[in-house]
């Protein structure tokens, strides 16, 4: 408001300087109060455009830093099976860049859309005393430029959505086409890939080049009305001086104020372009709130003996949005220290299992209890705490061999950290690397061979010392001898302890105490499927 | 300054376009103007005339001011799509390049990289550096020129006047634009190394979120995603207010340039040598004029950003490629043995040899068995006879030729792997196994599938050869994943086949099954089986027993295992 009387009051002083000096015939020293004024308003002008681009910022960096919080924890909501859906570079789009692009919407087109209805009214109050045609060229005028502007908006939203979907999904090609450089090398694809590189820049160039057309047209339409508007106005009031109808300070303080009439919708008609990217990019974050959130929220209940867990399954079904049932009434027990190990054909449902009791999917029915207790009512950090987990496929985080096995903890404890490299007979490996356990490993495991990348996930069940153990196939990528190292590492962890393991492997099986069969989603006779399904 | 000089020679297919959207824009501009300064010289004189009583000829004038505000009007939109469809075409020429550089490097020279980084450096670097044509390179020129007529057309009336605005210019089109660049420099350097930590993160948030959920209880990964989040947005909030204070300034500047105009044209209406009429045409233009420095500021601002990402992409594309590339490649010959003579291997900055004195020699036909524990060096080995990485010692070869002499990329075509961390892209199945040979026949990859054992499976999805694998294959199992790969090196029409690891995750009856039907359905081909499994040995031609890096045993697979 303060720029909005500010303009005002400039307008003002030059105009009555200009008079005074070319049509009252003062001398230069008659209007120097005048000039200094001026001087004053300029700076407060400039004073006030400085505050007003600070706090809108400031106010967008608010709305900024809540909603990537918000969809992070959204992501991890959705839980590492439904992320699997999804690729992760378009949902990584989502979260850096649509969030940045909603940021001009708060720092201006809400600025704009204020001072567009404000100063505009002021200055039309303003001229409306001193000569009413002009201010009816205002009227007349001011209207045509959001009606325009709505419906060449109306176009430009659709393109604009259209536009942040490519832009998603190039990142999600692009970080897919990265990861997967060494393999399109191996099938000489790679230039195969630069073109669909090339593709997919021109589709997003493209469709960017559609979205900017309309805003330039939209923006040619507005500095036209404006630009007219104002010629009318400079003719308008040109006559009436040559007639004599008006006088020359009237005439010029309208001629200043017309620009300053037109620009904060102008501005406006700049800023709705921001607003309409804005709601575009919105749009893949509201996609993202639309994936549905599969994992187990978990409630505040701590867990009920810690040191001795049971757990059990009752008739237990998991069916996927898409139909497909993973589970169908699955019930059994594994009592506290017990190791059961998990038998049956790819697909069988092992590995749903093991996500149900890891809370990465919640039942469709049935419920899994931790003694006694739903899982769904246990605070899940707790519970995954408590948790040695292995997978199939051990993600390696980037960052330092130590941070890798004890991704908990700040400063790892540097003894549980060389016992646990031990008992996953990984130590050998790190004494050899220079900087030990400070070595940093790339995303990946670049570095690690995939036997070592295995070992690591062990390291990690190791250091944590945890009542319950999951594991999926714990040495499905390993070589015999590690294999019976490992074997031999998994008979040291499983005494006292839980465990739930996916196995393959004869050796594996003999470590549990007991074998379930599992085979399209039931309960099946493990005997029959040992037989045809599992390794010597 | 060396990258902001080899990007704009990068831009140079573009030169035409570009040159002419800065002519439009100088045009506009000056049409703005001069638009402004014959409005305030039209109404004085109007005034002056009805004044005095006299009759003037409005007709120029007015035809003028319609005139400046047609070419003002259509001369910006035109600039601006020229000037776009320019840049744009030149972003989005940059994208293939760089990843067609990438190709060499991977995957030796880019296991240092984090892959969203990255991904940033192909999208959001890049997109960056069409800043060098919109932000700087033109609004630099455009006021250049404007100001240059401006300056001298204000001289041509009265020489203190322009240099007022010379003095103002050059305050807020070269001070204040140096100033809040410096000030704002280390914020936008943050910002573009932050941009790329943040989507490195995210891309570890999500494709880590197993390991996360249960090893990150006090969600320090979040925490670290946040921050790096927070520092990004503290950042751009300080290059955003800077830019507000350059906002401000010019403004200032502007205003100030017709408070100038005005003292010092002032005294001269009553000493008579300017007329009324030209001193408020000389302020509004001087006034107007401004309107092309507002640009600079944010261009100054728009350097240091746009410099460090110009040097993460061009760091990337200048990478010296682990095998160099060959002047005059020899054209490789449709097959040969591939032999292995004394082949040493270190890894960069590595104590320890990966591989030692290691030799052999495969042949069409011929099938050879390299087992040992991991981190024997097997890997290593696949990665020599890909070229991925050159030899350290020793002679690698193809038919009787050094390989040095081979374009690798040819040299590759006479294989076909199934590497051990092969990449399944976020596509069907079908696209999966096409990357092997877009052409190949729905018979074909039927067949290939039947052996690898994965046929039943993928005719058993509803969608069948459409199924989508997910992210990394994450729908599918490890062991489904691998037999898809294995599928796809099947459908590579290659004599030599090489195969890492090609059953893990397999039950050892179908994994004899796999192997069986794989051996026998490339009878013709040499196989190199790296394996630590002991599934199908005995069908093999010669076991090799790697240990540490070096051949610890070798012979046909009976007079090993006699051995062992």
């Amino acid at each position: 408001m303060a720029t909005g009387l500010a303009v005002i009051a400039q307008g003002f002083l030059v105009a009555r300087i200009l008079d005074e000096l070319i049509f009252r015939g003062r001398t230069f020293s008659d209007v120097t109060r005048e000039l200094v004024l001026l001087a004053a308003v300029i700076l407060a002008r400039a004073g006030a455009v400085w505050a007003t681009d600070r706090f809108a910022f400031s106010a967008a960096a608010v709305v900024m830093r809540s909603l990537r919080a918000h969809l992070i924890s959204r992501v991890e909501r959705i839980g590492p099976v439904g992320l699997a859906e999804r690729k992760t570079g378009e949902t990584v789009a989502a979260i850096a860049d649509g969030v940045r692009a909603i940021e001009p919407y708060y720092s201006r087109y809400i600025p704009a859309s204020v001072m567009a209805t404000l100063l505009p009214l002021a200055i039309f109050c303003v001229v409306l005393p001193f000569d009413w045609l002009s201010a009816l060229v205002f009227v007349v005028t001011a209207p045509l430029i959001p009606v325009f502007m709505i419906l060449i908006g109306e176009g430009a939203e659709k393109l604009n959505q259209r536009q942040w979907g490519r832009l998603q999904r190039m990142s999600g090609h692009l970080l897919d086409a990265v990861q997967g450089l060494a393999t399109l090398k191996a099938f000489n694809a790679a230039r195969r890939m630069t073109e669909q590189v090339a593709k997919v820049a021109d589709a997003y160039r493209r469709d960017t080049m559609a979205v900017l057309r309309i805003a330039f047209l939209s923006s040619l339409v507005l500095e036209f009305f404006a630009t007219v508007s104002i010629a009318i106005v400079a003719v308008l009031v040109g006559f009436r001086l040559l007639w004599g109808e008006i006088g020359y300070f009237e005439g010029l303080f309208i001629l200043l104020l017309a620009p300053e009439f037109y620009l904060p919708l102008r501005s406006m008609g700049t800023a709705y372009h921001a607003r309409m990217e804005a709601i575009g990019a919105a749009e893949g974050i509201v996609a993202l709130e639309d994936v549905p959130a599969l994992a187990e929220p978990g409630g505040a209940q701590a867990v009920f003996r810690p040191e001795r867990i049971a757990i059990s399954f009752e008739d237990v079904e998991l069916t996927f949005a898409g139909g497909r049932r993973a589970l169908d009434g699955v019930s059994f027990q594994v009592a506290a220290g017990e190791a059961v190990a998990l038998v049956g054909p790819s697909g069988g449902g092992k590995s749903s299992l093991l996500n149900l009791l890891l809370g990465f999917v919640q039942p469709t029915s049935g419920r899994v209890r931790v003694n006694g207790v739903a899982l769904g009512a246990l605070d899940m950090a707790e519970w995954r705490s408590m948790i040695g987990y292995v997978p199939q496929a051990p993600r390696i985080l980037s960052g330092t061999l130590a941070a890798n096995i004890a991704p908990q903890d700040d400063t790892p404890d540097m003894e549980r950290l060389e016992k646990a490299a031990r008992q996953a007979d990984l130590f050998d490996v790190i004494a050899r690397l220079p900087d030990g356990f400070d070595t940093r490993i790339g995303e990946g495991g670049a570095g690690l061979s995939g036997g070592e990348a295995h070992r690591l996930a062990l390291a990690r069940a190791f250091y944590r010392d945890a009542p319950v153990i999951v594991l999926d196939e714990p040495t499905a990528h390993l070589d015999r001898d590690s294999e019976a190292r490992v074997q031999a590492a998994i008979a040291r962890l499983l005494p006292g302890r839980t465990a739930l393991m996916v196995a393959h492997r004869r050796a594996t099986i003999e470590q549990a105490g007991r074998v379930v069969g599992l085979r399209a989603g039931r309960l099946a006779d493990p005997a029959g499927i040992a037989e045809e399904e599992v390794a010597p | 300054m060396k990258d902001f000089l080899r990007v704009l020679r990068l831009m140079r297919p573009q030169a035409g376009w570009m040159a002419l959207s800065i002519a439009l824009a100088a045009l506009a501009t000056l049409a703005h103007v001069a638009l402004m300064a014959t409005s305030g010289w039209f109404i004085t004189a109007m005034a002056a005339a009805g004044l005095a009583g006299v009759s003037m000829n409005y007709f120029t004038p007015a035809a003028m001011i319609r005139a400046f505000a047609i070419v003002r009007t259509g001369g910006r939109y035109v600039e601006r799509l020229v000037g776009h469809e320019a840049t744009l075409k030149f972003v989005a020429s940059l994208r293939p390049w760089l990843f067609g550089r990438l190709e060499p490097l991977a995957p030796a020279a880019l296991e240092d990289e984090r892959s969203g980084d990255l991904m940033t450096r192909l999208r959001g670097d890049i997109d960056r550096l069409e800043f060098a044509f919109l932000r700087i390179l033109q609004p630099m020129v455009v006021a250049v020129i404007v100001i240059g007529i401006g300056i001298a057309y204000a001289a041509f009336h009265d020489a203190a006047i322009a240099m007022a605005l010379a003095v103002l210019a050059f305050a807020a089109g070269l001070v204040l634009p140096l100033l809040v660049g410096r000030l704002s420099a280390p914020s936008a350097r943050r910002v573009t190394a932050n941009s790329s930590d943040l989507n490195a993160l995210l891309v570890e948030h999500l494709e880590a979120r197993a390991e996360l959920d249960i090893y990150d209880p006090g969600h320090r990964h979040r925490a670290a995603v946040l921050e790096t989040s927070d520092a990004l947005i503290d950042d751009e909030r300080k290059v955003a207010s800077l830019a507000g204070l350059a906002s401000a300034g010019v403004g200032l500047c502007a205003n100030l340039a017709l408070v100038a105009v005005i003292a010092i044209g002032g005294p001269q209406i009553a000493a008579g040598t300017l007329g009324g009429p030209d001193l408020v045409m000389l302020a509004l233009m001087g006034l107007a004029l401004f309107e092309v420095v507002g640009p600079l500021p944010v261009a100054m601002q728009t350097l240091p950003g746009f410099l460090a990402s110009a040097r993460r992409i061009f760091s990337l594309a200048d990478r010296a490629p682990p095998v160099p590339a060959v002047a005059m490649p020899e054209s490789v010959p449709e097959t040969g043995a591939l032999t292995f003579e004394n082949v040493g291997f270190t890894y960069p900055g590595a104590g320890a040899a990966a591989l030692s004195d290691v030799s052999f020699t495969l042949r069409p036909g011929k099938r050879i068995a390299i087992v040992g524990p991991s981190g024997s060096g097997k890997s290593s080995l696949v990665s020599l006879a890909l070229r991925y990485r050159a030899a350290s010692e020793g002679k690698i070869g193809f038919a009787g030729q050094p390989v040095e002499r081979f374009e690798p990329e040819a040299l590759r075509r006479r294989f076909a792997v199934l590497a051990q961390s092969d990449h399944l892209f976020s596509t069907t199945i079908d696209d999966n196994l096409r990357l092997a040979d877009p052409a190949v026949s729905r018979g074909r990859i039927d067949q290939a599938c039947a052996l690898a054992g994965i046929l039943d499976f993928i005719k058993e999805q509803p969608d069948g050869f459409d199924t989508y694998v997910g992210a990394h294959g994450a729908k599918v199992s490890g062991g489904q994943g691998r037999r898809l790969g294995l599928a796809r090196a099947l459908l590579k029409d290659a004599p030599f086949l090489i195969l890492d690891e090609p059953t893990e995750g397999l039950d050892p009856e179908t994994e004899e099954r796999v192997l069986e039907g794989v051996l026998e359905a490339t009878r013709e081909r040499g196989v190199l089986l790296i394996t630590h499994s002991h599934a199908c040995l005995e069908l093999m031609d010669e076991v090799i027993v790697l240990e540490a890096g070096r051949i610890v045993e070798r012979g046909a697979p009976g007079e090993v295992f006699r051995r062992t």
